[in-house]
This record gives C-alpha cells, structure tokens and sequence, in this order.
C-alpha cells in the first residue's frame, strides 16, 4: 500500500509535465493498483504486465513497477509506460475504428484470429513507441532494455535498435541473428509514422512476422504453454467505452462498405464485444444476452451514417390574434393599437408605441409521423443482403431508421414469390432488430406480391406510408398497380435500374398524386433518395 | 480564485465538471467569474429552476461590489412586452408636458453588470438593443446618449420551448460563451432545499436604498459614478469584514484586465486556434463556407470539420477565443495562454456559433454525454481537431513561421500539407503579394 | 509532406516601404525554429521511397517503350525485346531483394503506378530479381489479387528465387540455370523454353508445361494438367518421373 501510494505520489508529480508534453490528452490522471493477469499467473508466466487501459484509465502495476526497480528508475519506468499508454489515445490507434481495420489488414495475412490480434498488437506497440521515441523525449528505450524478452520481442528490439538507433543491449546466438536479420530488415522498411498507410504497412508488417510467430506457436503448443503477457498492456477492447466501440463499428461499417469483412471481423470480436456489454438487445446494440448477428449490425451501423434528425413537435396556430410586443410609432401609421400607458399618454414619434399583435400559438395535437409498411424485394434478382452490399436493404434500412427516429412503428413486407409461401411479414413494431431481420432475409426465388398479405397491415392505419423497394420485375405487377391505384396512401417506390418493367409501373401510376417513384441509376442514390423523400415528408409535418 | 472559492462553498452549490491544470471546476461559475473580469457576454441555459440567474447575480454582486438588492432592481426579464423605455430610458414625463426632453436611464442601462432574464422571450428587436448596446457600451434615447465605462451581460434562456423565440444566428453569435447551468444531483438538490436561502449576505439595505438614489438622481451619469463606487466600495468592505471574502474593486478590475491583456498565447495554442479556425471557415470549392452552399461529395476535405458544419466560424469567435483564454491563464496564475487554457475555452465560445449538418446531429444526439447537446458537440470537434494538430503540430508551426518569413520578404515557398490551414497561409501570402 | 525551407525563387514577400501598414498575420511565429528530430527510420523510408520511385519509373518507361497504348502481346520477340529494355534501366538502380517485392505490391495499387500490365510487369521484375546483389530472393506474393506473368524469365546460375504465394502464365521461362521456387500454384507454360536449371512448383500447374525446354528439371508437388512439348530435360510430378517416362499426349486432362 505505501508502495502505491509512492507511486502515485511520483505520477502526481509527472502528470502535468507529461500531459504538457503530449499537448494535454483528454485521459484522467493515471492510477496505480493491480493488473491482470494476477499475481499468481505473473508467477507462472515469470512476468508482469505494466500498464492497463480501461476506457481512457491508465492502470500501473504496481508489481511491475517494483520488479523493475532494481534496473531502472522508478521514475523512468513511469515515464516510459505513461508515454506509452498517452501514445495508444492520442496516436496509435486512437479509436477503435483504426484498431478493427488494422486488425482486419492482419487478419487478411494471417488468416487465423488470434494470430491477427497478436501481430496486430505487436504493430501498434511498434508505432506507438517509435512516433514517442521520434517525436518526443521520453524514456521508451531505456525500458525496451531492462524488459524480459521471447524470441519476438528479441526481433522487436532488434528492429528498434535499427530504426531508433540505439543500443538495447540484444544478446542472440548468430544462427538466431542470421534468421532474424532478414526479418528486422523487412520490418525496418515500413512507414510506421505514415497513418495514411497502416493499412499496407500492417499487412507487410504481418507478412514479414508471420514465420516468427507461427514458429513461436508451434513451441508454445509443445511445451502446453500460453505465451507472455504483453509487458506493456495488451490491447483489447476494455480500453474503448461503449460509445467508441459503437461509433468504431459504424465507421468501420461505412468505410469497408463490404458484408463479408464486417461481418468477418464482428464475428471475430464477438465475445469480446458482448463481454464489452454490446449485445443486440433492445434493438439499439446493448445489452448482453443474444448473439451478436453481424449481417443486421452491418446495415443498422451503415443506415445510422445516412441518418435525419428528430422532428420537433409542432406548433399550431390557433387562429387568433393578440397583443405581442411593442414597435414605434411612425407618423402616418394608424394608431388604433397605440398602447397609452407605454406611450405616456402622447401621440409622438419617438414616444408612442404601438401593439404587434401576433395569432396565438400553442401545443397543436401532436400528429406525429405516420407509420410506415416497408415492401422489400429479396427475389432472385436481388442482391443476397448477407453475402455483399445490398443497396436495397440499405434504403430500406435508411427508411425505417427515419421513421423509427420519430416514434413511429414500422411493418415489413419481405416478398420474394409470396403466393409460394417466400414472405415474410412483420407486423409493426418499434423493435430495431427485429425490423432489421426480416430486412435481411433473402428468399432468392421468383417475384411476386401477395396483395392478400398487404390488405391486413395497411386496412384500418391512418396515414399509413408505403415504401417498396424493388427492381419492379414482379410477375404480378398490373395487380399491384391496380392496387396501389386503389388506395391513398403516400407511396413511394424505389426501384433500380432502367427496365421496361418499370417503365410501365410508371406510366401506369404518373397521374396518382399520391405516388413518387425514384429510378436509381447508381445504388449510391438509394439512400440520398430515400432520405430526400422522407425529409420532405416530416418537413411538411414540421412547422418548427 | 478566491472569489470562485467562496462562491462555490457558500453561495452557488454544484457538482465541478471540468479540469483545467489538475483542477476541477464548475464551468457555470467558471465561465461567469471570466465574464465579469472580461466584460463580456454570456448566454446561460438550462432547465428552469437551476440557478441560472442566481449564478450570474452572485458573481455580479461580488465583482462589481454590488448589493443584490440592486442588481434584482436592474435586471430586465424576458417577455414580448418588454419595451425600449423599460429597458434602456424613458422620457422625464414631468418635463415632457413642458414640451421639454429629458431622458430618465434605468437602472439597466446604467449598471455595468447587466442581466437580461429568459433573453429568448423577448422579441428579436429588443435582443438585438440589448446586445448592441453591451457591444458599444453606450445607450442612446431620445439623441441623449450615456457611456458605460465597464459592462458585462448575462442573459439566462430556458431551453425552446412552445411560446419562445429563438434566439436567431446573428444575435446568439454575438454572445461570448454559453454554458448550462446544470443539476446539481439530487444530494446537493436537498441540501439547498434543507438550508436557508443565502442571499441575503449579499445583500445590506443602507447601500441598496443608496445606490437606488443615486441611480435615480436627476445628474449626468457622468456624475453619478464616483458616487456609485464610493458606494460600491463600502458594499465591498462591508463584506471583506463580514464574509472573509475581498471583492474587487474599479482599480482591481483594471489591474486584472491590464495583466489579463498582457497575457500572450503561447506559439502552441496560437497555431491550434488558427487550425481550428481554418477547418470552420474554409471550402476548397467555394472560398469558404455559407450556410446555403452544400458540400460536395468527394472533397478532399471530407475528414475536417468544414464537412459537418453548415455555416461559417465569425470573427467574433477568436475575439472570444482569445479573451477567455487570457481570463482563464491569469486566473490560475500562469504565465502565459497555452494550449490546454484554449481548449478548455473553446467549446464554450463555440457551442452555440456552430450549426451542424443534419446526418451529424442524427449520429449523435443519442450519445452518452454530461453536456448539452451543442456542447458536447463542441467539445468533441475540439478533441478531433486536436487529434490532428499532436500530429502536424510542429510542421504546422514551421509553415506559419515561413509565411512569416515570406511575408517579410524572404524568398521561400510556403509549405505544403493537407490541412486547410496550409491553403489559408498560401492565401494569405498571394493576397500580401498581389 | 513536402516542402521545406528553400532558396528556390517562390513566393516573394513585397515587403516595401509603402506596405508598413499590412500587419504581419504570422509574426508571432518569427522566433519558432523548426527542430526536425530524425530517427534512422527516416533515412531508411526516404531511401525505400528513393529506390521505388526510380523503380517505378524504369518500369514505366518500358511501358512507354514496349506497350505501345498499353497493349502488349506475348510472343518471342516482344518478351526478349521487353526484356532488354527492363534490363537497361534495372541495371542503373541501386535496390534490394525486399525492394522488389515493395514494387510487386505497389503495381495494384494504381494510386501509385497506374498500369499494371502483367506481361511486361513479370519481365521487369524477373529483370530486378536477376540483377539483383542477393542470390537468395524470397518474395512474399500471397496476398497478391493478381498473378504475375513471366516471372523468372532467364534466372541466372548461382541465383535462388522462392516465390511464397500463386505465379502466373509462363513462370519462369527462359531459366539459365538458376532455381526457382513457387510455394504455390502457377498456370500455363511454366519452364517453356528454359535451358537449364531448376523449377519447384509446391501446388498444381497448369497446361504446355515445360514446352520446348532444352534442359533443366521441373518438379511439382501437386498435378500437372498438361505437358507440352519438351526437348529435353526432366519433369517429375510427386516425385515421379513423368518426363521422360510413358508418352503422355501433352494435353492430357484430368
């Protein structure tokens, strides 16, 4: 306990000079306690970790910091692991969008999860340390030269003596060194200060470690071992809050814009997510509980990206006027609004006032936005949502967002040949995910609606929306158009591409007012339409 | 700091919620203690009921030594009939029916320490007379005009609701900072319910019933000011020897404000304003950013924040940047304006200049935060762009310090990089040249 | 970022007498100096993008020369013709093994260099791989989306080239001696023409393998989907002896 507070007492002082030097991170003020691994798989592994992360907290070891005592100053040891645990916030990698897709450019080499995470920790170590070493004064090295080193950090260390150009003191056998050499030449060519290129530089990273580490792998596996701990912290997603990890997920989402990517690396992060307290339940991604499904994550990330904003409640007019406030009086205006008590009792310019009347306003009843019933197309003809990008689940997505974001209730209509039983129905529901699963599904047969399925969701809704998303290759199309000529619900269709299909649906429905159709030439365009549409429609509801 | 110390303690109760310099801070009290010094203007929202008034009155009465009494008896309150001759000066209605004009000055317009209650409320016109006259410092009736030689505003508004006005773009623009004066948890809540109101330390009836005269004396307000300091000052001693606390007095003010203005920003927190700057006015497209004008898809600039923002940054803003910054260094006693005193500032004198687009405002109201919305937008521009500047800072410096070299005649080519910031500079050089 | 103090004729301050009045916006910035901190990792990133730079260029101007409109076709004369000219310009570039495999990479990225044109891109690196200082080259291919054509072609005795990953059409054609590995796959025509030397092919290999070789052996550790025709030499496929062994006519599908 003294210890701690010893320690403590040195980071106290440190702080403000290292928060200078790293132009004042948005991090607490560091503590000093204990760090898994325990002590008793410390014992077992023969070392200890340094330092942790916990969304933003940096955590000392205080059984680190006194086995390390005896090679180095405490001080120095403080130092080096501040500087280092600061670099991970404020460098590399800064936000967990950049950690998922150095994980994902390491993964894509070394094909296996573990591995990926574990070279894709070795390379942020690397640029961390090497963007401190060069940009700042800090006692990084002298730190690399007092810790217990496997055959990796040895060829890690030997890389920093190369691109730092200092002395770490590696002792190797020749034949290690001659194995090793060619490894820490690859590696020294890489841009790591260069953020522009992590991506190329963490697969050529991952490339040039790979022999190492499966090599390392197959002596842990023979000796029944689990590897050293990271001395100096692993990264995983304890350090990110829930915000970031959801935030990352998002950017990530629109940056890959590729299914099997995301959902490759969210499947990979799964338990870790959950454990991070992000489930699916309650529709919004907390929670633990069910299984992360990576397909509707993907979209409902991407669809927040193309989001609106709330509508506010209206107001409404009432239809009277009343006194407001005063202006002046000009010379020639009437004055039988003339306010006397204001004005003094005198009619003159500069003195006298007069009444702006104004209608009176109030809460109006609040309408709300109306419902909607989603008709998604999942036909043979469409893309599979769960194997690439679909654009149409992503309007689709982007439509039931906008509604939902107004407390209104969505329905899905999700028809591939329904009269064959390929539907799936949903009735309206608030539920995001549940919304978004049946989005997802793929039937992948023929086309056709079963207007019988419709008539129930839309009979007895006021003001119901309609957005079908198709690419109007319906067999039974003239039904549809006679149906959709029958009701006056706001319509819109979405459809893709140019075909005589929907060339006919527009003609057949241009004189209805109350039907907008969008052809979408680029499947950019679907979710700016979408969203156009529906702007335009809360817009009008919207008066404030 | 002493000032802030016993506000905190005794007057204004409520959770600290920033850090500057290893202290903690509550920016309501904060932020309203710089104003006073700065004589600026601040815009003070939040939930009715939570002390936005109260705050800015204990600060005024502290500063300016003046009784609350007095400071309840200037405060204009916010509704549409609010008129020019409630607000600013009526004619002497005696010398008016002798045809003469004589103009009687409220006690608004001729305390230094103005607070406008639930601005919002009153129509555009009269917020619009209020803030150019706490502009100018002068207030003009009938051709008769009064000079305040020292003046701060607080102008307190509710969040919009149904029957208010919104406080539009040019007007709010014109305020130096926004802060929330915000719960203060249920805890602190029962203890201000649980003791006695605390005014009335800050209040002495002899030095009210005084200053109301002299307030309301047919002088020249250029008369009235000595006799309102003597005042003043008594109020002041009287509360030095029954508080403990000193407030300040005219020459303490503008002791303060000769340090504060002597107060530089260090090369740092110069360079990571300009950036700032830079990313919420520049348009590569169209020369800068307008409100009506949509951003391209596909500018090279996407990653700044000149693609999440709609309207442009006014020059008003590293006016307030700056003073704030200068206020926020001296008051804990550093040297000079360094970086950390300038993000500290920034969010505050952004939040409400700052109109966002739409799909950011979607992708983020349903964040977690401590701060109101516009806030905790700001606050979050401020950490990404700092992001950028612990990258380029040095290079970013160098390109500054060449355009400096240039621009004194030196042969060079300024620097090139991918911050707006770098456009900015070669901008600025070929108009010097041109 | 480029750009850095420099006495080349730029912008020119006017800083005359009758401008006093214009205040200086950056002055406050007159006392900064610039502290480069340089760490051996610069050097060796400006010399990396040195190389690749000249690299990138020997390889372009064999397009401009050889791939008239970007249209080259494979035939006997437009391979040793192409390749003459890579070796010119290789020759005059000072690089390593690992350089070679940065500007494999760098060829699909068409940000950096605009046209990857498979034929002509296969000799210029069989060209770097053969005047390379090493005799050891090891090229780390597997996530490569696309295979390079005529690598190989003409590797020298004493010269040891190990491909990890797929190769394209006509690997290593031409060998003269040396050995070349590819832990992978590779298509069609590999060993066509080589004269001596060693091929190992880890995985399958496509059809005329070995087509009008004149020496050397080839072997491959997966299936051999066509002989070509063959002058002499060897061709074992899982250590087995299929050439010279039962006659197989050299389109022999399995």
């Amino acid at each position: 306990m003294l210890e701690e507070k010893r320690y403590q007492a040195i980071i106290d002082e440190l702080w403000p000079k290292l928060k200078k030097k790293h132009l004042y991170p948005e991090i607490p003020i560091p503590k000093v306690g204990e760090v898994t691994p325990s002590a008793a798989e410390e014992e077992e592994q023969g070392e200890a970790v340094g330092l942790e992360m916990k969304q933003k907290q940096i955590t000392l070891n205080s059984t680190f910091l006194s086995r390390t005592r005896e090679k180095m100053t405490e001080e120095g040891v403080i130092e080096a692991l501040l500087d280092h645990g600061i670099t991970h916030y404020t460098f590399c990698p800064w936000d967990f969008h950049t950690h998922l897709m150095l994980y994902a450019e390491a993964k894509k080499v070394m094909g296996d999860k573990e591995m990926a995470k574990q070279v894709a920790n070795y390379f942020i170590d690397v640029t961390a340390d090497t963007y401190c070493v060069k940009k700042r004064f800090t006692e990084i090295p002298e730190l690399h030269r007092v810790l217990k080193k496997g055959a990796v950090e040895k060829v890690i260390a030997s890389l920093y003596e190369k691109i730092w150009g200092v002395d770490l003191g590696i002792l190797d056998s020749k034949a290690a060194k001659r194995g090793h050499e060619e490894i820490v030449r690859r590696l020294a060519r890489i841009p790591y200060l260069d953020r522009s290129r992590w991506p190329e530089s963490m697969k050529k990273f991952a490339r040039s470690l790979k022999p190492l580490l499966l090599e390392e792998q197959k002596e842990q596996e023979a000796i029944g071992g689990k590897g050293d701990s990271n001395p100096q912290g692993d990264h995983d997603l304890n350090s990110y809050s829930y915000e970031e990890i959801d935030q990352g997920l998002r950017d990530f989402a629109k940056k890959s814009m590729a299914l099997p990517e995301f959902k490759d690396i969210v499947e990979d992060f799964s338990e870790e997510l959950k454990e991070a307290g992000y489930g699916m339940e309650g529709g919004m991604g907390r929670g633990r509980g069910a299984p992360i499904d990576a397909d509707i994550l993907f979209y409902m990330k991407l669809a927040e990206s193309y989001s609106i904003p709330l509508r506010k409640v209206p107001l409404e007019k009432k239809g009277y006027l009343h006194p407001h406030s005063h202006s002046p009086w000009e010379v020639g205006s009437p004055f039988q609004d003339m306010d006397i008590w204001t004005s003094f009792g005198k009619i003159m310019p500069g003195i006298t006032q007069i009444w702006k009347k104004r209608e009176g306003k109030g809460r109006g009843k609040i309408e709300g936005a109306p419902d909607c019933l989603i008709a998604i197309d999942s036909s043979g003809s469409m893309i599979n949502p769960r194997k690439n990008l679909s654009y149409a689940v992503l309007g689709a997505a982007c439509a039931a967002n906008a509604y939902l974001r107004n407390d209104s209730k969505v329905g899905v209509y999700n028809f591939s040949d329904a009269p064959m039983g390929g539907r799936d129905v949903l009735n309206f529901t608030d539920h995001h995910e549940d919304i978004y699963r049946v989005l997802c599904k793929y039937f992948g047969g023929g086309t056709a609606l079963d207007l019988e399925d419709l008539v129930p969701l839309i009979h007895g809704r006021k003001n119901l929306d309609l957005f079908i998303i198709t690419d109007m290759k319906i067999t039974n199309l003239e039904s549809l158009i006679g149906f959709f000529a029958q009701i006056q619900n706001r319509i819109t269709a979405v459809h893709i591409g140019e075909n005589p299909y929907a060339a006919r649906f527009q003609r057949a429905v241009e004189k209805k007012r109350n039907i907008s159709i969008f052809t979408v030439k680029r499947k950019e365009d679907i979710p700016h339409i979408v969203l156009g549409k529906i702007n335009e429609y809360f817009g009008a509801t919207c008066k404030d | 700091m002493e000032l802030y110390q016993f506000i905190h303690d005794h007057l204004y109760f409520n959770r600290p919620d920033l850090e500057i310099k290893g202290e903690r801070f509550n920016s309501t009290i904060l932020f309203s203690l710089l104003t006073g010094l700065k004589k600026g203007k601040e815009l003070i929202i939040g939930e009715p009921g939570l002390g936005k008034t109260t705050s800015a009155e204990f600060v005024c009465s502290l500063i300016y030594q003046f009784p609350l009494g007095v400071i309840w008896g200037s405060e204009v309150s916010g509704h549409p009939e609010q008129t020019e001759e409630k607000i600013v000066g009526r004619p002497d209605l005696g010398k008016l029916n002798r045809g003469e004009e004589d103009v009687v000055w409220t006690n608004f317009s001729q305390i230094p320490t103005k607070i406008v209650d639930e601005i919002n409320r009153l129509p555009e016109t009269k917020q619009s007379m209020i803030l150019d006259g706490v502009d100018r410092g002068n207030w003009e009736y009938l051709n008769e005009m009064i000079i305040n030689e020292e003046y701060c505003l607080f102008a307190t508004a509710n969040y919009q609701d149904g029957g208010t006005n919104t406080i539009i773009a040019p007007l709010v623009d014109r305020f130096d900072v926004m802060v929330e004066s915000r719960y203060p948890g249920a805890n602190l809540s029962f203890l201000i319910g649980k003791s006695n109101r605390k005014d009335h330390i800050l209040r002495h009836v002899k030095y009210e019933k005084e200053l109301h005269r002299i307030f309301n004396a047919k002088t020249p307000y250029e008369k009235k000011i000595p006799l309102v300091e003597e005042v003043c000052n008594s109020f002041g001693e009287y509360i030095h020897e029954t508080l403990g606390v000193k407030p300040l007095q005219k020459r303490d003010r503008q002791q303060i404000r000769l340090e504060m203005d002597d107060t530089d920003l260090d090369q740092d927190a110069s360079a990571f304003t300009r950036m700032l700057l830079a990313e919420l006015s520049f348009c590569d497209r169209y020369g800068q950013k307008r409100s009506l004008e949509n951003c391209e898809e596909g500018c090279h600039y996407t990653g700044y924040l000149c693609h999440e923002i709609k309207n442009c940054a006014s020059n008003r803003l590293p006016i307030s940047i700056k003073q704030y910054g200068q206020a926020l260094a001296w008051l804990l006693e550093d040297s000079e304006v360094d970086i950390e005193h300038v993000k500290s500032v920034i969010p505050y004198t952004l939040a409400h200049r700052t109109q966002w687009k739409d799909e950011i405002v979607s992708q983020r109201e349903r964040s977690k935060r401590d701060d109101p919305f516009p806030i905790f937008l700001a606050k979050e521009a401020v950490k990404t762009v700092s992001q950028r500047y612990r990258e380029q800072s040095e290079h970013l410096k160098d390109a500054l310090a060449v355009g400096s070299k240039i621009f004194q005649g030196e042969s060079l080519e300024p620097l090139e990089g991918d911050h707006p910031l770098y456009a900015e500079i070669k901008k600025d050089l070929s108009t010097q040249r041109s | 970022m480029k750009g850095n103090l420099s006495t080349k004729k730029g912008f020119t301050g006017t800083h005359d007498k009758d401008n006093r009045g214009i205040r200086n916006p950056f002055e406050e910035f007159d006392t900064f100096t610039f502290h480069k901190t340089q760490i051996p990792l610069d050097q060796i990133i400006e010399s990396t993008e040195v190389v690749m730079d000249q690299i990138r260029r020997g390889y372009e101007k064999l397009l401009e020369e050889e791939a008239k409109e970007l249209v080259w076709m494979v035939q006997y004369n437009t391979i040793i013709k192409a390749y003459e000219v890579a070796e010119k310009h290789v020759r005059e570039i000072d690089y390593s093994a690992e350089d070679i495999e940065d500007f494999c990479f760098a060829l699909e990225n068409t940000q950096k260099i605009p046209y990857f044109i498979p034929g002509p891109a296969g000799l210029y690196i069989s060209a770097l791989c053969n005047y390379a200082k090493e005799e050891e080259i090891l090229l780390k291919l597997s996530e490569l989306k696309t295979e390079i054509n005529l690598i190989g072609f003409r590797l020298p005795k004493g010269k040891r080239l190990v491909i990890e990953g797929d190769a394209g059409d006509f690997t290593g054609i031409g060998l003269e001696g040396g050995e070349l590995v590819v832990e992978g796959n590779t298509k069609n025509w590999t060993g066509a023409g080589m004269r001596s030397g060693k091929i190992l092919i880890k995985k399958n290999i496509g059809l005329h393998t070995g087509e009008w070789m004149m020496g050397g052996e080839i072997y491959v550790g997966g299936r051999i989907r066509g002989l070509g025709n063959i002058v002499e030499g060897k061709v074992f496929e899982r250590e087995k002896l299929v050439y010279p062994g039962k006659a197989r006519h050299p389109n022999l599908y399995y």
